[in-house]
């Protein structure tokens, strides 16, 4: 059975479109800059890729807002595009309709300001717990367009988005849903949040006088992640219901692959990112020589691109140095839980254009670095498959790959 | 605040919360009900009229608040002392 891709949806920091995203991307926009949500000047990482002149009331009503966080604000909007992309999902039983969404940190900004009225002894505001649940946003998606089968929630951390994705895909096949909204959201540019990282030592703090230098996957002088925001969806369905509804098919979801380390909770394993990727590719019924693309987790922490380097090249052989790869976050930083979603969605637009977006900032790489990252520049390639990775915390990998429909 | 200009302020506030009802047919006997207002509703309600006009309302009292009255008489017999005289 083929699963196929048939609407998306984006809210990020360098776009709140497919078209608007795709155009920064190619062109290597930098989305991140000083932090303007909070006043991070206590903070040792200042800067962030937050989502600009986002805003809700243009979908949302007064009290709709009132009762969601802003990570299910994006996941909406996200959704709403991509509903409306996939020109409605009304074709299908409302109880075959599914939602399987990802998210990191889930309403971590509304668990954040009301445990400081809490602590403050003040009350707090009666939505706190709907509101902050992982599970809001597939909810209020659900609600809004009347998706009525089942709704999942898939919490992996940095690999919330793609683990979301695969389990719709698993939906499809096993013919519990005909349609599936899935993606991933993530809206914790927070001072609790930012804290927390910085506490591991994992995001960027060297370049707060030089934001848009500050996420560099691959390059020489890389000293961590940079928080981003974010949402994408993705609407799969059947390939054959699909073409009997006249939907615009732009990519096969073609498989998904998971493993977890089982070794440490934060430190990357290149076993498990092997494993994964493996897993993709006998799940996709391909061989690794054919994949094209791969659109890399690549956070720009100095072990953790390495470790993805040496997974590559552990797993792809003399391949690896054929397949071009590049770093989304490169021009938006960490969007967490909804990286996968729009890593997936360069993936699938780098397959419908023949275009992959450059990995910015990278003027010289790191000599453990040695593959072919499409620095700064997009190139013009001729592309079958694309793979996408994810790996998060807890020592889960995910891998998804994407075809050209009819590949 | 006198109990007019508090009656005045909260059907303001009121009517800036209220989705498809017509503002100016707020009064003080309007129900909830009548305004659209389900019990997350008027719990959010509640919450929202703290945070506006700095009182608390205890869980036992708004039990038995029904409509707009319940809470400008709410707010006029915990007017802080200062005030009280002009009222």
């Amino acid at each position: 059975m083929r699963i196929v891709v048939t609407g998306m949806g984006i809210v990020s920091p360098i776009g709140s479109s497919v078209d608007q995203f795709w155009n920064a991307a190619i062109n290597g926009f930098n989305g991140i800059g000083p932090i303007k949500c909070f006043d991070a000047s206590n903070n040792r990482s200042r800067i962030a890729g937050e989502i600009k002149d986002f805003d809700p009331k243009s979908f949302l009503s007064n009290k709709q807002i009132e009762q969601t966080d802003r990570f299910t604000q994006l996941a909406v909007n996200a959704a709403n595009q991509a509903i409306h992309d996939a020109g409605s999902l009304d074709h299908y039983e409302p109880r075959r309709r599914a939602v399987s969404l990802g998210s990191g940190m889930g309403g971590f900004a509304t668990f954040e300001s009301s445990a400081e009225r809490k602590l403050k002894n003040r009350s707090i505001p009666p939505f706190t717990v709907p509101r902050t649940m992982a599970n809001s946003a597939a909810a209020w998606i659900a609600t809004i367009h009347g998706l009525k089968g089942a709704n999942l929630t898939c919490s992996t951390a940095c690999s919330s988005g793609g683990n979301a994705i695969g389990m719709g895909l698993d939906l499809l096949r096993a013919g519990k849903a005909d349609a599936v909204v899935t993606g991933g959201a993530e809206a914790c540019v927070l001072p609790l949040t930012i804290a927390g990282f910085e506490a591991l030592y994992a995001l960027s703090t060297g370049f707060n006088d030089n934001a848009q230098y500050a996420s560099r996957p691959f390059a020489k002088g890389r000293d961590g992640f940079v928080m981003g925001e974010g949402a994408a969806i993705l609407v799969l369905e059947k390939e054959d219901t699909a073409i009997r509804r006249g939907a615009n098919i732009y990519a096969q979801l073609a498989g998904y692959g998971c493993a977890c380390d089982a070794t440490h909770l934060v430190a990357p394993d290149i076993d498990g990112q092997v494993a994964a990727m493996s897993a993709v590719i006998q799940d996709a019924g391909i061989t690794p020589d054919s994949i094209d693309y791969i659109n890399a987790h690549a956070t720009s922490t100095p072990l953790g691109d390495v470790i993805e380097t040496k997974a590559i090249r552990q797993l792809f052989g003399k391949h690896a140095e054929k397949i071009v790869i590049s770093a989304t976050k490169s021009m938006i930083g960490h969007t967490i839980g909804a990286s996968a979603a729009i890593g997936s969605i360069a993936a699938i637009q780098s397959l419908r254009t023949g275009m992959v977006h450059p990995t910015i900032n990278l003027e010289e790489a790191d000599p453990e670095c040695d593959l072919n990252y499409a620095p700064n520049t997009a190139l013009a390639t001729t592309l079958s498959t694309a793979l996408c990775n994810a790996f998060g915390f807890g020592g889960n990998n995910v891998s998804l790959v994407f075809s050209k429909p009819n590949v | 605040m006198n109990t007019e200009n508090i009656e005045t302020k909260v059907i303001e506030f009121i009517a800036s919360k209220v989705e498809e009802v017509d503002a100016s047919t707020i009064t003080p006997e309007s129900e909830f009900e009548a305004l659209g207002l389900d019990s997350m509703d008027r719990v959010q309600l509640l919450f929202d009229a703290e945070e506006t006009f700095g009182v608390t309302f205890e869980d036992d009292e708004v039990k038995g608040f029904h409509c707009v009255k319940d809470i400008i008489d709410h707010i006029s017999s915990h007017q802080p002392a200062s005030s009280s005289n002009n009222s």
